[in-house]
């Protein structure tokens, strides 16, 4: 469990050298900020006269192992030891309200990105400063010095001194404002596969997540929350449980209740016996049909503001020899990380501390300022390792019950967890979405015109740009890497009574699996190769081609798959990155496998090379549990899923072999934990079409009877 | 009171009988690197043995232990250095890591059980530890690379 100290501590720690980090140059410019407010939020490397370097930064670790890259790349400028560096979360989030990008959030793939020039500037200025103070003692030039080793060393005499030693001299110099970064020969440790910083512990069972957070007099809550979205409590009756074993309090909460007892399983059996009734709403009777139909309305709709529109693709549509139409859709999805949501809070007079592992301090923070009126100097926050997180960990519920709860029970602290049941069934799903594709070829392959309407929610309005533009619900559209001269996009939005959240890759998880299919229908209608019909598509300085290429030499695209194995191709842009995946698709009767994927992927300068092969793998094996088998429907205007029995996710039987390749052009920095999910359904119904002659046009495969 | 052995000591509990081995295991005895998941015996986080056997706790009831010999993750070896924990170190195999004490649990019984395991083995041993990460491609290499430190 990462501990942190509060800001004010840290500042007014005197026994240590303290650098804070710059928000990048695009962040500075979108807003006028002060030199105070330019500073990445909260975020400071120190290094500490016992020689303990940390970097307090905004992301957590929820599994795509950012701590390790974070602390690579600051052990590498600096000249440290790796053991010797570590990143910690403040405990305190900055005002969420003023800040441009610097959103004390973890999502985005933006882990190393948006961190590694901040970080690496701040470590330069950190070594200048103790390589100064080393030149001062030894009366020799800063130019004859190295740092290497956690030590700053003066080859000519051999002589050198531990950084921690020259903590107290170095404080007292100036940062430097233009600090000198290593050379490229320089940098080592990047690029290298490290062992993870956190791995002993989780082979040991010691790793602490919000889930194992154990406090002196600590109670457990378990809820009981409405079944049907936007419900609320319409009647309780604490006594119906009040003298089952260990129950001390039942609290009311939105949308619910909190049973608060000796321990969760006592606080569980007590939640499911609670006599409780929920308010009715319009939608109590909605049911999966009529959502979908609803949707539906929205492909024809005439009355949509175009958000991109590229020369003529109307009249080119009209015009064309070769028109093909197709309509594409995909379900609800929940997150189901495995570990459940979970927060322990305690509430006292004048201070609210929350122990969590959280995607969303910031977020948290302003919820509980709105909704408990907790000011945010009197909020601290305790992030621990989080059991998964997909951009589900970024809400505020489980922290506002926790508070609740801890203040019933006299600010005891109380540790919240939700069933497996409530967190598949409490919603914050992935958008279930629909479109329209139109599209034209030419005589020699070429795309002539496509459009694309797209039907179904928008995520917020806060994020809606000019244009009806929803970047949670376009990219992957507007920013599709083919060369067509006449295009359109638009979104006709149709609310849904259902709460949305950010899914892995978010848009791109279900527009890449559209566009990659019907660019194959489009290959398909002008007789070509899949993969020969998208190079002749795609511009000649597209990221997307080495890619292409790379995975489809992996597979052996140019020869014949072996008997029984059919393969499809897709490649997507996403998060800064590019990735390419071929499928190899096998059926046992009408059932589909998947035993192979070939990925390759464009992130620039691998940090960490293995922890990109390990999350593409693991995004492949993410994204083939919604295109197999999982989805969320809705009858009596809940959720029908409720547990992994009926939210089927990859086992390691049917887990594809997946090879990973990085392809490195010269790019910048992209994000590795999200791209590698968009590609995959695209791939995986590109081989089943191969395979079969079929089109699967909605998912999951399992409603088409293939799996 | 259930009496049981719990990772070579001898505990006694007073608890519901009917509580979930998991729940008696975290909370009364502190000990939580076993994980809660599904709370139906689907996911394979809560995986502990019972008497050698890999078991969902999660859906054993408190008095299926009476008498039992049980090893939760903290058990499996006094220094961390049970040959799945070397493997899963050398392979670098958790990304999030909340499952992996399950997965560590099954395959160490698989790898007594089978001691050359094949991928068939694997995948009839560890299909029901779910790994929300998809780890499963390090966690194949690591389960024969386990067996192959176990051999010697």
């Amino acid at each position: 469990m990462t501990i942190t100290t509060s800001r004010r501590a840290f500042l007014a720690s005197a026994a240590a050298l303290t650098v804070p980090l710059a928000l990048p140059a695009a962040a500075q410019m979108t807003e006028t900020l002060s030199p105070e407010q330019a500073r990445w939020p909260d975020s400071f490397l120190r290094i500490g006269e016992d020689g303990t370097i940390t970097c307090i930064l905004p992301t957590c670790e929820m599994g795509q192992g950012t701590h390790t890259g974070q602390a690579m790349i600051l052990a590498e400028e600096l000249g440290a030891d790796l053991a010797s560096v570590r990143i910690e979360m403040p405990r305190q989030p900055s005002d969420p309200y003023r800040l441009p990008f610097g959103q004390m959030r973890s999502v985005g793939s933006y882990g190393i990105r948006h961190f590694h020039d901040p970080m690496r500037r701040a470590a330069a200025q950190m070594r200048m400063m103790l390589m100064q103070a080393a030149a001062d003692r030894l009366g020799v030039p800063e130019h004859a010095l190295a740092a290497e080793g956690g030590r700053i060393v003066h080859p000519e005499t051999g002589e050198t001194i531990p950084f921690a030693d020259l903590v107290g001299e170095a404080r007292l110099l100036p940062v430097p404002a233009e600090p000198k970064l290593r050379p490229e020969a320089e940098r080592t440790l990047t690029g290298t596969n490290v062992p993870r910083l956190d791995t002993p512990a989780k082979t040991r069972g010691e790793a602490i997540y919000a889930i194992d957070v154990t406090l002196p007099a600590m109670a457990y809550g378990a809820v009981r929350l409405a079944p049907v979205f936007g419900a609320d409590v319409a009647a309780m009756d604490p006594a119906s449980v009040q003298d089952m074993p260990g129950v001390i309090a039942v609290v009311q909460v939105p949308r619910g209740a909190v049973i608060v007892a000796d321990s969760w399983w006592q606080a569980r059996q007590a939640a499911d016996a609670l006599d409780i009734t929920f308010t009715q709403t319009e939608h109590d009777m909605l049911d999966e049909a009529t959502l979908q139909a609803r949707i539906a309305e929205g492909l024809g709709r005439d009355d949509v503001p175009m958000t991109l529109t590229r020369g003529d693709p109307s009249a080119t549509l009209e015009g064309a020899g070769t028109v093909v139409e197709a309509d594409y859709a995909v379900p609800l999805l929940a997150h189901a990380c495995m570990e459940p949501i979970t927060c322990t809070a305690q509430a006292t007079a004048g201070r609210t501390e929350l122990w969590a592992g959280t995607q969303g301090h910031d977020w948290k923070r302003m919820m509980l300022e709105r909704e408990l009126g907790i000011p945010a100097e009197e909020l601290f926050i305790n992030t621990t390792y989080l059991g998964g997180g997909f951009g589900r960990k970024t809400w505020h519920h489980d922290a506002v019950q926790a508070v609740l709860a801890s203040r019933s029970v006299g600010g005891r602290p109380v540790k919240v967890i939700w069933s497996r049941e409530e967190d598949i069934a409490f919603g914050m799903y992935r958008q279930t979405m629909q479109a329209r594709f139109r599209g034209a070829v030419d005589a020699d392959g070429r795309i002539t015109a496509m459009t694309v309407r797209v039907a179904g929610p928008q995520m917020g309005a806060a994020i809606v740009q000019e244009n009806n533009m929803d970047p949670f619900s376009l990219l992957g559209l507007v920013d599709q890497p083919y060369a067509v001269p006449n295009y359109a996009v638009d979104h006709a939005v149709v609310d849904i009574p259902v709460p949305l959240s950010a899914w892995r890759a978010i848009a791109t998880s279900f527009t890449g699996y559209w566009m990659e299919s019907f660019v194959d229908e489009l290959a398909n209608a002008a007789g070509m190769d899949p993969l020969a019909f998208r190079l002749l598509n795609l511009p000649s300085d597209s990221r997307a081609r080495p890619v292409l290429e790379r995975a489809a030499a992996m597979a052996g695209w140019d020869d014949a798959p072996p008997e029984g194995v059919h393969r499809g191709i897709s490649v997507v842009g996403s998060y800064g990155s590019m990735v390419a995946q071929v499928a190899e698709v096998a059926l046992d009767g009408e059932r589909v496998s998947v035993p192979r994927v070939f990925a390759a992927i464009d992130c620039g300068r691998a940090i960490h090379p293995g922890q990109v092969e390990t999350q593409i793998q693991g995004s492949v094996i993410d994204a083939l549990g919604p295109t197999l088998r999982a989805k969320i429907t809705l009858e009596d205007g809940a959720a029908v899923q409720s547990n992994y029995t009926d939210y089927p996710l990859i086992r390691i039987d049917e887990a594809p072999s997946v090879a990973v390749e990085i392809v490195e052009t010269g790019a910048p920095l992209g994000g590795v934990g999200e791209p590698g999910v968009p590609p995959l359904a695209g791939a995986v119904c590109n081989a089943v079409f191969a395979a079969t002659g079929r089109r699967i046009r909605s998912l999951p495969l399992s409603d088409h009877g293939l799996a | 009171m259930t009496a049981f052995t719990l990772n070579g000591e001898e505990v006694s509990v007073d608890a519901d009988p009917a509580t979930p081995l998991l729940w008696v295991i975290r909370e009364r005895m502190g000990l939580t690197g076993t994980k809660y998941g599904c709370g139906v015996g689907a996911c394979g986080a809560c995986t502990v043995h019972l008497d050698g056997q890999p078991v969902p706790s999660c859906a054993l009831p408190l008095e299926a232990a009476e008498g039992a010999q049980i090893t939760t993750i903290e058990g499996l070896s006094k220094t961390g250095d049970h040959p799945v924990q070397q493997a899963w170190i050398e392979v670098d195999v958790p990304q999030c890591g909340y499952c992996q004490s399950g997965q560590i649990m099954a395959t160490a019984a698989m790898i007594r059980d089978v001691p050359d395991p094949t991928d068939a083995d694997i995948d009839a041993y560890l299909a029901g530890n779910l790994c929300r990460c998809g780890v499963y491609n390090r966690i194949r290499v690591a389960a024969k690379r386990a067996a192959e430190i176990a051999r010697g």
